[in-house]
């Protein structure tokens, strides 16, 4: 119906709550763990499968035979980031299997998992405006869900409603501004959008529609002042909840804006470039600058991510097929980064009990494993040459150069520097030698953890040491959407 | 048929005592109240672009995409009040200033 994975994935999230209702309860977080990642391995093959189609034919529209009503349109781009929402995805669901309890809620936590991971693979599916908010809706709700699952604890609930209030007033200003783009063109097709409003004479409705979606869905990519509820989310969400909220839900908010803004603005392209840029840089020095006094190990990662956030937007403000490639590059490793990252402070949270970061001292000597894999991925963040960060941000930053905006790429630099001083504390303290006895009873990491982590670290280092696949990737995705909005 | 403006001006009033709403309501009931009212704003607006794409027509897509958002708002309204509920047997209040242990 919606494309071989597609099916896959939404069958396998509707089963699960099923199976979990009729495992036997000891070993429910175990079978439904199992299913949900099997489920993603599966997901992914027929994803293989689909990209080879998506090769042949440079885009697969659903239904298959009305170019103009699509309502799926799969290309490279589609496909470029649902392998990280299933690979990291995939990364979270093995984690959590050692992290959630067994009780009779875990199923829901897979099924929320997979509904998560539905909705954004939907999003990049989206062929119109249509589908691409019913599945930001699907995507929202489950994440909404997610943040509050383990309500045992206060401060999940109050960062799940502060999140939910904040991304749902964002959800409903991009339907305002999809409703305003409804209006100037009458259609909500992508392609629709391109013939209809290019070469128009931009007027008040266009920048008007352009600043309501912005702000929709810049709430969740949170982009400088709309990114208040990260934070607390990202912090108050359990460890792989906070890797896959960070690493990769930001990812369809970078998505839709660059889908709606290469298509449907384009008309109004000098207008939001030099906006973009702005954007940019205040966004990376208010995420950097506040993560620099932050003593909340995952707070301090959060504000980090809104750092990282900020480097995404230099591709938005370069507007070439090279800053566009830097962008779903950073975006890629970013993913990688962070998720690892995340997952590391998850897996030391849970065994120390405590999230001060001052309080951490030796624990690199008691769980040496995660330490490494912490050290590696937060040197891939700040973007050490043989590390994966590298490439994504040397795009971004010739892309910055190559269209005259070299301050732009100066602020990267800077940025990059501001960010080691907290990343590298981390480090700093995490080799102290042991100082108290809450760390001296601390042991590695439980294996279901470790292996995620470590996997995680292989990949950033192989795609640091070997980066030409994953660039090339990225280059036929900024390909596709540039293709799109008819740009050459 | 009134003139499209007049739906307009509505529809952006909703949109801005929606905002309104959510900037200055503390109540945890009334703040999802505001976005509701900014959801239906929307909706109005599609609604009404619906009605005049063509002169004596009215385009599905929009009505389809409006009755689609009614519905994905009941989702939200549902999933936003299970979080009221267990924020209030939690901390025996609707008032979101009380709400403190998360700050900065």
């Amino acid at each position: 119906m919606f494309t071989l994975p597609f099916d896959l994935l939404l069958i396998f999230t509707v089963a699960s709550p099923i199976l979990g209702w009729v495992s036997p309860k000891q070993y429910r977080a175990k079978i439904c763990g199992v299913f949900a990642a099997a489920a993603l391995v599966v997901v992914g093959v027929a994803l293989f499968g689909l990209y080879q189609d998506v090769v042949a034919n440079a885009a697969v529209y659903l239904p298959s035979n009305a170019l103009n009503f699509a309502t799926l349109r799969v290309d490279a781009l589609s496909i470029f980031m649902t392998a990280i929402f299933l690979g990291l995805g995939f990364a979270a669901t093995i984690y959590s299997i050692a992290y959630v309890e067994n009780s009779g809620r875990t199923p829901f936590y897979f099924t929320l998992i997979l509904a998560l991971i539905s909705g954004m693979v939907g999003i990049v599916f989206a062929g119109d405006l249509l589908a691409l908010y019913v599945f930001w809706e699907l995507m929202s709700i489950s994440s909404y869900a997610l943040v509050a699952f383990f309500k045992e604890e206060g401060t999940p609930i109050e960062a799940g409603f502060k999140f939910l209030i904040m991304s749902a007033a964002g959800s409903a200003t991009a339907l305002f501004g999809i409703s305003l783009i409804y209006g100037l063109t009458g259609t909500l097709n992508f392609e629709g959008l391109v013939a209809a409003l290019s070469g128009a004479t931009p007027n008040a409705w266009i920048y008007l529609a352009a600043v309501f979606v912005f702000v929709g869905f810049g709430v969740k990519t949170a982009v400088f002042p709309l990114h208040t509820w990260l934070p607390d989310a990202y912090s108050a969400a359990s460890a792989p909840i906070s890797a896959i909220l960070s690493g990769i839900v930001i990812g369809p908010g970078v998505y839709a804006l660059a889908k709606v803004f290469f298509t449907a603005f384009l008309p109004i392209q000098t207008a939001w470039t030099l906006a973009f840029a702005v954007l940019a840089v205040v966004t990376m020095l208010i995420g950097n600058i506040t993560a620099l006094r932050q003593t909340d190990l995952k707070r301090m990662l959060a504000y980090s991510s809104i750092g990282q956030v900020g480097y995404m937007l230099i591709g938005f403000a370069a507007a070439s097929q090279l800053g566009l490639t830097g962008t779903f590059l950073q975006f890629f490793n970013h993913a990688l980064m962070k998720g690892c990252a995340f997952l590391c402070a998850g897996a030391i949270i849970y065994r120390l009990g405590s999230r001060d970061i001052s309080g951490m001292q030796g624990v690199g000597r008691k769980m040496p494993l995660t330490a490494f894999a912490f050290a590696i991925s937060v040197a891939a963040l700040v973007g050490l040459p043989p590390l994966c960060g590298f490439p994504g941000e040397l795009t971004l930053f010739s892309s910055a150069v190559q269209a005259d905006l070299t301050w732009l790429g100066v602020a990267l630099l800077l940025n990059s520097v501001i960010s080691a001083g907290f990343y590298l504390r981390i480090v700093y303290v995490l080799v102290q030698p042991v100082s108290s006895p809450a760390v001296e009873k601390i042991k590695e990491s439980p294996l279901l953890m470790l292996i995620p982590i470590l996997a995680l670290m292989v990949l950033i280092i192989l795609f640091g040491v070997w980066p030409d696949p994953l660039v090339n990737f990225a280059g036929d995705a900024a390909n596709a959407l540039i293709s799109l909005g008819g740009n050459p | 048929m009134l003139d499209l403006a007049y739906y307009l001006i509505f529809s952006f009033a909703l949109y801005i005592v929606g905002i309104y709403c959510l900037a200055t309501k503390r109540n945890l009931i009334r703040l999802l109240l505001g976005v509701e009212m900014l959801v239906n704003a929307a909706n109005i607006n599609f609604i009404t672009f619906a009605a005049y794409a063509a002169p004596g027509f009215v385009d599905s897509l929009g009505h389809s995409f409006a009755a689609i958002s009614i519905g994905l708002a009941g989702a939200l309204s549902a999933v936003a009040l299970a979080v009221v509920v267990l924020l209030y047997r939690r901390y025996g209040t609707l008032d979101s200033d009380e709400l403190k242990q998360l700050r900065g």
